[in-house]
């Protein structure tokens, strides 16, 4: 067995330094090549990949309805994570990558753990076999030779790109995926599609390195609404040049253009399209001449550098790594506060520098059920003080959706948050806390209820379980403030520390372990009711009120410790002296 | 650990459960055209025409209003209404494509013809399109604001290539084979729908605004008359029989209705 591997690896080294010899570079940087489809790669396929993918891999297994973003539907060619330019084909190291290390964000899982490379590369055949045009295609890969390198100057230019050349239709004016066009978004198949939230970085499909972002800007992400943006320069003009294209196109709206300005244009226009047409020949599959693919590249030069700067930028808008969960030492706790509590957008809240991050799933437990939410965070900041307690929450969505009925169901939906604490706290570790959704019979959860529709009331609720939140008749004085602004809600809340109505209300007291839970509704996904976005029992603790003790006690053991010395010292010399 | 336990679970329960259809979408199915196994060009001399109307069986159905949802001050200076089914005189359906499905050998594409697609005030002109096999395609925007040509194509490459304020023209490459109707988007701006159908033979016409077709320049022999239109369908399961005279001119009419 080992002689046999050791054959194999020899064989393997002798075929690459052939390989390496045949073989012109170009070949090579698109990696490894998919083995021929075998037998082996379809039982694989059936087994691992057609659940989602189908057997016929048209992304329409028995799974595939409950998932969004939809299995890939193999047949027409489609893919969205390529390294090679816009309309073209992935390479095969393409595929691969993709089935190694899953598709972040999606239902995608990474199966470089569970499947070794050689069946990984099988898969590769066989996924190929569902689109003809695979036979003889040579894809152009994309040039990040080029690469800019990451500073604040590339970033600046980078954001001007982002907002002149219209990611921020889709996109959103700061990126969290709110653009006026989203709302309409669907994909090639009819399916609803979202634009990505620029911020959150994990769930980026195809990887969040700077040359991950700039070849999706290049290519495109196909079968979207994603466009490949390399067409949104004109190709061969210089700066001057384009902004005097600008200048003149306007003026030809307005004023209309005199003989020698429009002469002028249409020389502009010439240099366009004559360096468009090498373009073409290249897109249509045609050799160039040498000089051709010159003036090609040089062209091609200054839109690539455009595209690192705004790819830094892209890259500038968040961390890769989705935040740590409000557990352990990221804890929420409640900063005590003398004097007033700050209001919505006061300047205090800056001194809490860690924001605690609540992730939130769907509600599966009952009908209606949730499959897909898109709130999957709700965030939060807290301050308190002798009498009060300040909540400040943010989660993103990427509509501001006030009440409406929604087409699927007639439900009347709206954007909502529902915050949770149990009626009673736990006492101790043995003392189980209320059914995490709601509660239950015995143990009744404490609501605060927020509706956009009304953004600065809080409705005081409980809950006995799942489906039963009633409001109570005897609402304590809640001061509230909801705000919407670039995909992302902002609530601030503040109630006394305790209220008259203990029976039914939760009690805030410093230094308890308080549990928390979030309930959250996207109206635009259709959620309401049990249809929405929940987290498990998270806990928080208003931080244990720095004592005026501090004062008084450490003096005092002081003086007592001196008076003792003084003490000790007079009774040995009175002993000496006897 | 127990809330562990729980999320551990749930997220179980979701990876096994299958519920009725939660997502909608998948869109039907689009008809295609249907095209000759080859062409070839050859100068025709003495050729006949077929030319008649399209129109539309029963009541006009009523025109959708089109819902401008974003940029206002530029797509909303006109209203916009759905263009599945335009009628004229005498219910003439406008944007029939109206062709020959088995011609193997006739005349050539005019040399100098341009293939213009307007996407002025966040609408695309004409409706549908006709485009030659191996002719680019001129996508025109002077509407300043930020357009994508996305065209759905499958047996060629989709196309999704974004088209700012600052590019007035952009040409679009050539394809290599035939296919269509394809659907033609801007993601921008959802309401903006068109079709591009790529031909590999000019015996293709647009019905016009009052469902009027001519095919000229026909060589004389019998042939298979197709139509396609978006909302009512094709007849390429039962194409109707044409015979062509030398110099001679056929009138063809058709009448249809909704799928």
């Amino acid at each position: 067995m080992k002689n046999q591997s050791y054959n194999t690896m020899l064989i393997s080294v002798a075929g690459l330094i052939l390989l390496l010899a045949v073989f012109p570079i170009t070949v090579l940087a698109q990696g490894k090549q998919a083995p021929a489809a075998s037998e082996e790669g379809k039982a694989l396929y059936d087994d691992k990949c057609a659940h989602c993918h189908g057997i016929e891999g048209a992304g329409d297994g028995s799974a595939a309805e409950n998932l969004l973003p939809r299995p890939r539907d193999f047949t027409r060619g489609l893919y969205k994570i390529r390294s090679t330019e816009s309309a073209q084909l992935p390479t095969d190291q393409d595929l691969f990558d993709i089935i190694s290390n899953g598709m972040p964000g999606s239902s995608m899982p990474a199966w470089s753990e569970l499947l070794s490379e050689d069946q990984r590369w099988q898969l590769v055949a066989h996924i190929k076999t569902f689109y003809d045009g695979f036979e003889g295609a040579s894809p152009r890969l994309i040039d990040v030779s080029g690469k800019v390198p990451y500073s604040e100057e590339s970033v600046a230019q980078g954001k001007e790109f982002y907002t002149n050349l219209g990611c921020v239709d889709c996109h959103g004016v700061v990126g969290r995926g709110d653009g006026t066009s989203a709302p309409d978004l669907t994909d090639e198949w009819g399916f609803r599609t979202w634009p990505a939230n620029l911020w959150e970085q994990w769930n980026y499909r195809g990887g969040s390195t700077t040359e991950d972002i700039f070849k999706r800007f290049i290519g495109g992400i196909a079968g979207s609404p994603m466009p490949s943006f390399i067409s949104s320069f004109r190709l061969g003009l210089t700066d001057e040049e384009s902004a005097r294209m600008n200048e003149l196109e306007l003026k030809m709206d307005n004023d209309g253009l005199s003989e020698a300005e429009e002469e002028e244009y249409a020389e502009l226009e010439e240099k366009l399209f004559m360096f468009e047409d090498i373009m073409l020949k290249v897109e249509e599959g045609e050799e160039l001449e040498p000089d051709e693919q010159t003036k090609l590249d040089t062209a091609l030069k200054p839109i690539f550098e455009k595209s690192w700067h705004l790819a830094n930028y892209v890259k500038s808008l968040g961390p890769e790594e989705r935040p740590q969960a409000a557990v352990g030492d990221k804890v929420l706790r409640s900063q005590y506060r003398a004097g007033a509590l700050p209001g919505m957008n006061d300047e205090a809240w800056n001194e809490i520098e860690e924001t605690s991050y609540f992730p939130l799933v769907g509600q599966i437990v009952i009908d209606p059920r949730q499959f897909n939410p898109s709130i999957d965070s709700v965030m939060a900041k807290s301050f308190y003080n002798d009498n009060e307690i300040a909540f400040r929450f943010t989660w993103d969505d990427r509509t501001k959706t006030l009440p409406q009925t929604d087409d699927e169901t007639g439900e009347t939906v709206e954007d909502a948050l529902a915050i949770q604490f149990p009626v009673k706290i736990s006492e101790g570790p043995t003392d189980p806390k209320p059914y995490f959704i709601y509660g239950d019979r015995n143990r009744p959860v404490y609501l605060w209820s927020w509706k956009v529709a009304e953004p600065t009331t809080v409705t005081e609720m409980t809950a006995k379980g799942i489906n039963t939140a009633t409001v109570q008749s005897d609402q304590s004085p809640i001061q509230a403030e909801g705000v919407y602004k670039d995909g992302q809600y902002q609530l601030w809340i503040k109630r006394s520390l305790t209220t008259d109505d203990k029976r039914n209300d939760v009690q805030f007291t410093p230094g308890v372990f308080i549990p928390i839970a979030f309930s959250a509704w996207d109206g635009s996904n259709g959620e309401v009711k049990t249809k929405r976005a929940i987290s498990t029992w998270y806990t928080f603790v208003l931080d244990p009120v720095p004592s005026n003790k501090r004062f008084v006690y450490p003096p005092l053991i002081a003086l007592i410790s001196v008076g003792l010395l003084f003490g000790l010292r007079n009774s040995v010399r009175r002993r000496q002296n006897t | 650990m127990k809330t562990k336990v729980v999320t551990i679970l749930t997220l179980l329960i979701a990876c096994v459960y299958v519920a009725s259809a939660t997502a909608a979408g998948g869109d039907e199915e689009v008809e295609s055209l249907v095209f000759p196994a080859s062409y070839k060009a050859m100068s025709v001399s003495n050729g006949g025409t077929i030319s008649g109307m399209v129109k539309f069986d029963g009541a006009a159905p009523e025109m959708k209003k089109l819902e401008i949802t974003k940029d206002a001050q530029v797509c909303g200076k006109t209203d916009k209404h759905d263009e599945s089914i335009v009628l004229g005189e005498g219910n003439g359906l406008k944007n029939t494509i109206v062709y020959l499905m088995d011609i193997s050998s006739g005349a050539d594409f005019p040399s100098d013809a341009k293939y213009e697609m307007d996407q002025k005030g966040c609408q695309f002109d004409p409706h549908v399109r006709l485009l030659p096999v191996g002719k680019r395609l001129t996508m025109i925007n002077p509407d300043r604001i930020n357009h994508n040509v996305h065209i759905f194509s499958s047996v060629n490459a989709a196309f999704n290539k974004s088209q700012p304020g600052t590019r007035r023209k952009m040409n679009v490459k050539a394809v290599k084979k035939a296919e269509g109707p394809v659907n033609v988007k801007c993601d921008v701006h959802g309401w903006m729908q068109a079709w591009i159908a790529y031909i590999p033979h000019p015996y293709f016409a647009v019905t016009d605004e009052n469902g009027k077709y001519t095919l000229e320049n026909v060589p004389p022999g019998t042939y298979q008359l197709g139509y396609w239109q978006e909302a009512c369908g094709s007849n390429k399961d039962a194409p109707v029989s044409v015979t062509v005279e030398a110099g001679g001119a056929v009138t063809q009419d058709f009448t249809l209705a909704l799928k």
